[in-house]
């Protein structure tokens, strides 16, 4: 293994499993700060954890295996996604592949798991916020497979190593399909970082909450895990926005350099779709994805165009 | 050997069939068909990796023959492994009286004839068999119920599979009179006779696959039929027309031209998508169950669809390769499914009817048949490490490769293909949770569903089996992709390896990923420890708690029902009753109708039962009427005859 990839592969590691609670951090102070407050630090979310870490968890009467498992099984399909989906165009088999279109299944694995786990303690709010993050997560997925399906045409593999290689420099974005994914992406990151105007992180109100709805009955470890996970998904998919959608090097050293930087940008910029956009109707959100996925499909017509 | 082995499991089928009739003989009739299966299965299995062609190969003429090719042995594999899950099942689940009896000796007259299919090396053999599978099923169907619904239901499937199932009579009588059965050279690309026998198949075989939208009959007839015929038909029956599809589409008529790859397309996104979204909207498990027969059918075409257009455009790997995901996902499913029948049955008869909202909490009350129904219902869905996960995927990729290798048509075609399977794995991601949630989560939602007692353990041991075959195929699922690339006419290899190690793909190591799975939620699990608070109540905003509040399937899909209320059309009445200015009373119903029965079916009906109307004033039974008839046709035949048309 060459040096470069063992870095890439730290980064993967520490970053995906160590600094993701730190993006989430970032995107509440700088949202906090664009709305004239003075917000909380950055490491706010660490201190969250350790706080519920050192809690005990709870019991719902009448819930059962599926309950106390889906915290467990939700973590652990995100570290699944974490070692699947590498930070630059070389990086470490960690034994799970690199495939872009499995990541789609190890996410609905995380969501089967903690949507079921509303059905075991039947309540009635858990169950609106899954039933809305699983027909939101309709629209989602056929969004993700078309993104990654049109950036894996262009780099002619599906492995998302080689996509992350064949979508660097500046030959990708000659024609507009790579363009056309990204904003289909775009919407795939809002809606699997529960981010406005898809849904609000910050809700306490239980009517509007999509990703937050199930986590209502969790406390204690469940609910770290639970909180843990989500921002390990900000950083998957924005890892993939950084490295795949938007512009980047073809050498790895500049792609692990730049990342940082890419990073805070796109933090920045959900802070400030949070700030602008107001929370759409609910039935409203899978229009904008289903738009999402048109658009990705778009960008296949644009590279079957433009192929040799 | 193998062969050997072969007709002496097809034997034990029979000659258990025929000691069920017997009073004293049921059970060790039941008992001998399974071991027959088991032979199948091994046999056929053990045919497929060995690649070796048994007896006489396809001919043209109508003299009978039977042979096993490899494609025909995977089948025959399916049907053992299936039949003898299904049968064991069924050593508990069938009653001792001459009811059961009956059934338990066409269920061997049901295998008989499907296997018969597969082996089946001349039309006239093919067509018989074909035939036969069709009728059994709907004897049982009524052997083992008596009322007017059963019977309208095996009316409509009979009177479908046949007017369209004419298809298949047409495709396999063209292809004889070619000489083109088994001799793919005998038909030219893009000609006449290759259009036409590829039409017919398609709506021949594709009815009785269950392919929309000729698949009416499938949600009908499936849910009525005993536990373990269910698990034949929609794990067994339905894949034997996957069987004639690709027998016909892919070894007997040579190249097809790309337009009919992307029409195979079209119908498998579909019927995908379409089985899904009427799945969704159903109260009842079974018919639920049905109508995802409907939506794995049509991923499996989607597959072959895939295959047809890679190899117009000469991508013989990838075309290999989506053929053996079709072929992968046909397995998969018929495992899946078939768990999923027979645990419905088991729950049906431990609680009674299976409708959703009245369910709840068996899991606790049954854990061994629950555990694998949730194992069934996992896999299902395409949740990796599962089966399902690995066969998708493959699927996927193959629909990725279609707008890699294509034109703009068909690429745009592959493209929507794409899409379309992936909102239908996201849509049976949310069929399954709201199912799992309202059989097996939760608490028991009525009275003998909180008494339910675990099955028997025949019938527990059935289903277990099966959801053990789920998770081994989810962990090495490459063992059988191989063989199942090297059954294209094409010649093509996969590596043999336990996950999917494709070429131009990240690779899909699924023992690498099962590992990684169940390591790091092991250690999550253990972390969390046992400082386990004391239990609390749910949260309803500080109410209490009560039966009335529990969420409903309509509930849970109604975010996804009026996204797509503009296609759907559900229906909802509300009635409100006022006395006085007072209102005394609300109710409100809604469903969401079968679009295809109220717009095509039923003016279809209506159309032809106005014919039939007309027509019958024809006979008037007047003996003149008849005299002047046959006047007028001597008359117009003689003139025709002058003329020069006839004769």
């Amino acid at each position: 293994m060459s040096w470069a990839a063992a870095a890439s592969g730290a980064v993967q590691l520490v970053g995906g499993l160590l600094l993701s609670p730190f993006l989430v951090g970032l995107v509440q102070r700088w949202k906090a700060r664009l709305q004239g407050r003075r917000g909380p630090s950055p490491l706010q979310p660490y201190r969250e954890l350790r706080r519920l870490w050192g809690k005990s968890a709870i019991d719902v009467e009448g819930a059962g295996l599926v309950y106390r498992l889906a915290p467990a099984l939700a973590a652990g399909s995100v570290v699944g996604a974490l070692l699947l989906v590498p930070v630059a165009s070389e990086a470490p088999d960690w034994g799970v592949g690199h495939d872009a279109l499995a990541l789609a299944g190890l996410l609905a694995l995380g969501r089967f798991a903690v949507t079921s786990s509303s059905w075991d303690v039947a309540n009635g709010f858990s169950l609106m916020g899954a039933s809305r993050d699983l027909t939101i997560g309709v629209f989602t997925e056929a969004a993700l497979v078309l993104s990654l399906g049109v950036a894996a045409l262009i780099a002619g593999t599906t492995d998302l190593a080689g996509v992350i290689g064949g979508t660097s420099g500046g030959e990708a974005w000659t024609s507009p399909a790579l363009a056309l994914a990204a904003v289909g992406f775009a919407l795939v990151v809002l809606a699997e970082t529960g981010r406005q105007p898809i849904d609000n992180p910050d809700t306490h109100l239980e009517l509007t909450m999509i990703h937050e709805g199930p986590l209502l009955e969790y406390g204690g470890r469940d609910l770290a895990l639970l909180q843990w996970a989500a921002s390990a998904r900000h950083w998957l998919v924005l890892v993939l926005a950084a490295q795949v959608f938007l512009p980047h090097a073809s050498s790895v050293w500049l792609q692990l350099g730049a990342l940082p930087v890419v990073l805070a940008v796109l933090c920045a910029a959900l802070a400030l779709t949070e700030t602008l956009a107001a929370k759409m109707r609910i039935l409203l959100a899978p229009r904008l994805l289903g738009t999402g996925a048109v658009v990705a499909v778009l960008g296949i017509v644009a590279w079957l165009v433009e192929a040799p | 050997m193998t062969g050997a082995v072969l007709v002496a499991g097809a034997a034990l089928v029979g000659a258990g069939g025929a000691l069920a009739v017997l009073r004293r003989g049921l059970r060790t009739g039941i008992g001998a068909q399974a071991l027959g299966c088991v032979l199948l299965a091994v046999a056929g299995f053990w045919a497929l990796l060995d690649g070796a062609e048994l007896g006489p190969g396809f001919t043209s003429s109508f003299e009978p023959r039977v042979g096993v090719d490899g494609l025909s042995a995977f089948f025959l594999g399916v049907l053992g492994t299936i039949g003898s899950a299904a049968l064991v099942f069924a050593l508990r689940y069938v009653s001792a009286d001459g009811r059961g009896r009956a059934i338990a000796s066409l269920t061997a007259a049901f295998l008989l004839a499907q296997a018969l299919v597969l082996a089946a090396r001349d039309p006239l053999t093919f067509l018989v068999a074909w035939e036969v599978m069709t009728l059994v099923p709907a004897a049982v169907i009524l052997v083992s119920r008596a009322d007017t619904a059963a019977r309208q239901t095996v009316f409509v499937y009979v009177a479908l599979t046949h007017l369209a199932g004419a298809g298949t009579w047409i495709a396999i009588l063209l292809l004889a009179d070619a000489g083109a059965i088994g001799d793919p050279s005998r038909v030219a690309t893009g000609s006449g006779l290759q259009i036409a026998v590829a039409l017919a198949a398609i709506v021949g075989m594709g009815a009785k696959a269950g392919l929309m939208p000729l698949h009416v009959w499938l949600p009908r007839a499936h849910p009525i039929a005993p536990a373990h015929v269910s698990a034949l038909m929609s794990g067994v029956m339905i894949k034997i027309a996957i069987y004639g599809l690709v027998r016909v589409l892919v070894d007997w008529v040579g190249v097809l031209p790309q337009w009919m790859g992307v029409l195979v397309l079209a119908l498998g996104a579909f019927s995908a998508v379409g089985g899904v979204v009427y799945a969704l909207f159903q109260h009842e498990l079974k018919r639920l169950l049905a109508f995802h027969s409907i939506e794995n059918v049509g991923i499996i075409v989607l597959g072959l669809g895939a295959c047809l257009l890679l190899r117009a455009r000469g991508a013989g790997e990838w075309a290999a390769f989506a053929l053996a995901a079709a072929l992968l996902h046909t397995l998969n499913h018929a495992l899946f499914k078939a768990l999923l029948f027979l645990g419905a049955g088991s729950f049906e008869r431990a609680v009674g009817p299976l409708e959703l909202d009245r369910l709840g909490g068996l899991l606790r009350r049954m854990p061994w048949t629950g555990g694998a129904f949730l194992v069934g219902a996992m896999a299902i869905a395409g949740l990796p490490p599962l089966n399902g996960f690995a066969s998708e995927w493959v699927t996927l990729q193959s629909l990725l490769r279609v707008p890699a290798y294509g034109g703009i048509p068909d690429g745009v075609a592959g493209a929507i293909a794409l899409a379309a399977l992936a909102s239908t794995a996201a849509l049976a991601v949310l069929c399954f949770v709201k199912v799992v949630g309202l059989v097996l989560l939760g608490r028991s939602r009525r009275e003998p569903v909180a008494a339910a007692v675990e099955a028997p353990a025949a019938m527990r041991a059935a289903v277990v089996a099966l959801a053990a075959a789920c998770g081994v195929l989810g962990v090495a699922p490459g063992l059988l992709f191989g063989p199942l690339a090297g059954l294209a006419p094409w010649a093509s290899e996969a590596p043999v390896t336990a996950g999917l190690d494709l070429p131009s793909t990240g690779s899909l190591p699924t023992p690498g990923i099962v590992l990684v799975l169940v390591l790091v939620v092991g250690a999550l699990w253990l972390a969390r420890g046992a400082r386990v608070a004391a239990p609390a109540p749910t949260w309803a905003c500080g109410q209490a708690v009560e039966p009335q509040l529990e969420w409903t399937s309509a509930g849970f899909t109604k975010p996804l029902r009026l996204v797509l209320e503009g296609v759907l059309r559900p229906r909802r009445d509300v009635a409100v009753t006022t006395e006085h200015g007072v209102v005394q009373e609300v109710s409100y119903s809604g469903h969401v109708p079968h679009l295809f029965d109220e717009h095509l079916y039923a003016p279809a009906t209506e159309l032809a039962l106005a014919g039939a109307a007309r027509t019958r004033r024809l006979q008037s039974g007047r003996l003149g009427t008849y005299v002047a008839y046959l006047i007028v046709l001597v008359v117009v035949l003689l003139s025709a005859a002058k003329i020069g048309v006839i004769g």
